[in-house]
C-alpha cells in the first residue's frame, strides 16, 4: 500500500515542478523584453539568433505586421484585398500572441489555480480577445474619431487603461490567493491526522457527481473543515459553491458554462486580461483611420483579435491538459495527491499575484509606445 | 504509467516551446540615416541623424495633429510633434551611443530638431552635439534600443557620411553581428535570467558606424 503511494507522489511531484518550470515560463515570457533580440525582424540579427521554427514564428510575426499597411491600402481600392487583409490579421494574431503577453500568462495561471475546465479555458481566451478588440476600436473611435485626440494623449489612455488591468490582474491572484491558501493549509492540517473529520462535511447529495469526479465524494470538504473547525466549515460548501464567484466547478456541464454563475466566474479575468488594448491594434486603427478606411481597420482588429485567442487558447488548453493529469497521477482524491494539487493551486495563485505586481511595477512590459510620441 | 509519464512530457516540453523564447513586439521601425559633423579643425562636434519612420507607425505619431491640407503637414504644424519626440527620447538616451579611441562619448540635448513628412513616412532631423568635440583616431557611433521596442535598421543608400571630415577619414557601417559563443549562451539564458534596463545586451543587436581618422 505504502510504496505505491509514494510512487504516485514521486510521479506528481515531479509533474508540479515541471508545470511550476512552465508557468515560471509563461510568466517570465510575459515579462520578457530582453529576448526581442528574436524580434529584430528587419535585419539578420532576428533570423540568426533563433534556431529553426522560432525564429520563423518571429521573423513571420514583424512580416505580417508589417505587410498590414500595404493590404489595408490595397483595399481601398480592390475590393479582393480585403481578403488579403483579414487572412494576415488573422495570421499575425495567431503569431503574435505566441511572444509575450500577460493574457496568456494570467489565463493559463488562473486555469490552473481555479482548477477550470479546458473548455472554460477556449471560452475565456475568446472572450477576453474580443473584449481586447472592443477596447482597442472605442479607444480609437472616441479618442480619435470623435475628440481628434494626439498620439501622446491616446497613449495616456492606453496607460491608465493597462495600469487599472495590471491592478485587477493583482486583485483575481490575491483572492485567488486567499481561496487557495486556505483550501491548502485545511489539505495541510488535515495531513497531519484528523480523519475522522472527513465525516463532517458530506457533500449534500445534488453535488455527489461533482465532487467524484476529482475529490472522490468527501476529501477536500473533510480536510477543509479539519483545518478549518467549525467555524470555517462553510468554507468547505464555499469552495465548492457554484454560485460563488471563486469557485471550481470539476467539470462543468455546457449548460453551466452559460448560466450567469458560470460566467461570472470567469468575468474578472476576462476583464483583467480583455481591458488592455494591443498597441498593434491601436496603430493599425489609427492608420486604417488616417486612410478613410476606419471600419476595415475595425475589420483587422478583431480578426487579430481571433487570431490571438486561437494561440491562447491552445496554450491554455495544454496547461489545463497538464494541470489535470498531474492531478490524476496524484491520485487527487487521497490525502497526499490532495494536498498538491492544492499547492499547485496555491502556486499558481501566487504567480498570478506576482505577474500583477511585475506588470504594475513596469519591470515586464511587452510593448511600449511612448519612446516618440511621450 | 511509462507511455503515460513520456506523453505528458512531451506535452509539457511543447508548451514551454513556444513560450520559452519570447520576444518583444517591435511597433516601430526606423530607417536610420546619420551624419558626423565636424568642426573646421578637425574635430568629431557631434552627429545629425535623420530617422524614418514606418508608414504606420507614422500615421499613429501624425494622429490629432492640425494641418490644414489633407495629407499634408509642415514643417510648422509638426513642431509641436518634433518637441514630444526629442523630449521623450531623452530617456532613451536617444538611443545612440558613441564611443572614440574606447572612451564612452557624451552628448548634449539635442539641438535642430524638425518633423518632415514624406508622404506616408515621418522623418524626424535632430543633431546631438559632443559635449566636447573630440579628435579619435577611431569613432564607433551606434543605434539601438536595448529594449528593443524600436526596430533599427540602416537606409539602404549612404546609411552613413562625413560632414566637413579631413580627407584621410573614412566611415563604415557593421550590421549586427552573428553572436559569439558567450552572447549565444546568455541568449539561451534569456528566459530563466532576464535582462534588466541597464543592460547593453541589446547592443549586440545594434547598428554600428565606425569612423576612423589615421
Amino acid at each position: 500500500m505504502r510504496a505505491p503511494l509514494d510512487r504516485s507522489l514521486a510521479q506528481a511531484a515531479v509533474l508540479f515542478a515541471l508545470l511550476a518550470v512552465a508557468l515560471v515560463i509563461f510568466a517570465v515570457t510575459a515579462a520578457d523584453v530582453q529576448a526581442a533580440p528574436f524580434g529584430a525582424p528587419s535585419s539578420t540579427a532576428g533570423a540568426m539568433s533563433q534556431p529553426g521554427v522560432l525564429a520563423w514564428i518571429f521573423a513571420k510575426q514583424s512580416e505580417f505586421y508589417r505587410s498590414l499597411s500595404g493590404v489595408i491600402r490595397a483595399s481601398k481600392d480592390d475590393g479582393t484585398a480585403m481578403w488579403g487583409l483579414l487572412g494576415i490579421s488573422l495570421l499575425y494574431g495567431v503569431f503574435h500572441a505566441v511572444g509575450p503577453g500577460h493574457g496568456k500568462a494570467v489565463i493559463s495561471s488562473y486555469l490552473v489555480a481555479n482548477a477550470e475546465t479546458w473548455r472554460r479555458g477556449v471560452i475565456l481566451s475568446f472572450v477576453s480577445a474580443a473584449l481586447q478588440s472592443v477596447v482597442a476600436v472605442l479607444i480609437v473611435a472616441v479618442a480619435a474619431l470623435a475628440l481628434g485626440a494626439t498620439a501622446k494623449a491616446i497613449g495616456a489612455t492606453v496607460h491608465v487603461v493597462e495600469i487599472v488591468s495590471y491592478g485587477l490582474v493583482i486583485l483575481i491572484g490575491l483572492r485567488l490567493f486567499v481561496v487557495k491558501g486556505r483550501s491548502f493549509l485545511g489539505a495541510c492540517l488535515a495531513r497531519q491526522g484528523r480523519p475522522q473529520a472527513l465525516a463532517l462535511s458530506m457533500p449534500s447529495p445534488g453535488r455527489i457527481g461533482l465532487f467524484q469526479r476529482y475529490d472522490r465524494g468527501t476529501a477536500a470538504c473533510g480536510e477543509c473543515a479539519a483545518g478549518g473547525g467549525h467555524s470555517h466549515g462553510f468554507r468547505c460548501h464555499g469552495d465548492h459553491d457554484h454560485d460563488s464567484a471563486w469557485g471550481h466547478a470539476h467539470g462543468p456541464e455546457p449548460a453551466e458554462l452559460a448560466g450567469t454563475g458560470g460566467w461570472r466566474r470567469g468575468l474578472s479575468a476576462v476583464i483583467a486580461v480583455g481591458l488592455r488594448p494591443c498597441s498593434g491594434a491601436i496603430i493599425v486603427l489609427i492608420f486604417a483611420l488616417a486612410q478613410d478606411l476606419f471600419w476595415t481597420g475595425v475589420g483587422a482588429t478583431f480578426v487579430m483579435g481571433l487570431g490571438t485567442a486561437m494561440t491562447v487558447a491552445a496554450i491554455a488548453t495544454i496547461a489545463v491538459m497538464v494541470r489535470e493529469s498531474a492531478s490524476r497521477l496524484a491520485n487527487a482524491g487521497s490525502g497526499p495527491g490532495l494536498l498538491m494539487m492544492r499547492a499547485i493551486e496555491t502556486g499558481a495563485s501566487v504567480l498570478v499575484v506576482v505577474l500583477g505586481a511585475l506588470l504594475l511595477a513596469g519591470y515586464m512590459a511587452s510593448e511600449q509606445l511612448w519612446m516618440f510620441t511621450g | 504509467m511509462t507511455r503515460i509519464r513520456s506523453y505528458l512530457f512531451a506535452m509539457l516540453a511543447w508548451s514551454a516551446f513556444p513560450i520559452a523564447a519570447a520576444e518583444a513586439h517591435p511597433h516601430v521601425w526606423v530607417t536610420l540615416r546619420t551624419e558626423i559633423l565636424y568642426a573646421a579643425d578637425g574635430r568629431v562636434t557631434g552627429v545629425r541623424h535623420a530617422w524614418t519612420f514606418d508608414d504606420m507607425f507614422s500615421a499613429y505619431a501624425l494622429q490629432g495633429t492640425a494641418h490644414a491640407r489633407k495629407g499634408q503637414y509642415t514643417r510648422e504644424e509638426l513642431a509641436p510633434l518634433a518637441q514630444i519626440n526629442v523630449e521623450s527620447l531623452k530617456e532613451y538616451d536617444y538611443f545612440t551611443y558613441a564611443r572614440a579611441d574606447g572612451r564612452k562619448l557624451k552628448f548634449v540635448g539635442p539641438v535642430d530638431y524638425w518633423l518632415e513628412y514624406r508622404n506616408p513616412a515621418l522623418v524626424l532631423h535632430f543633431t546631438l552635439p559632443l559635449q566636447t568635440p573630440a579628435t579619435p583616431k577611431a569613432m564607433q557611433v551606434e543605434v539601438y534600443d536595448p529594449s528593443i521596442f524600436v526596430d533599427f535598421a540602416f537606409a539602404k543608400d549612404e546609411p552613413v557620411s562625413l560632414s566637413g571630415a579631413p580627407p584621410q577619414c573614412g566611415a563604415r557601417i557593421d550590421l549586427p553581428h552573428q553572436p559569439t559563443a558567450a552572447e549565444q549562451a546568455r541568449l539561451s539564458q534569456l528566459d530563466v535570467t532576464p535582462l534588466d534596463a541597464s543592460s547593453t545586451y541589446g547592443e549586440m543587436f545594434a547598428n554600428k558606424m565606425l569612423v576612423t581618422c589615421p
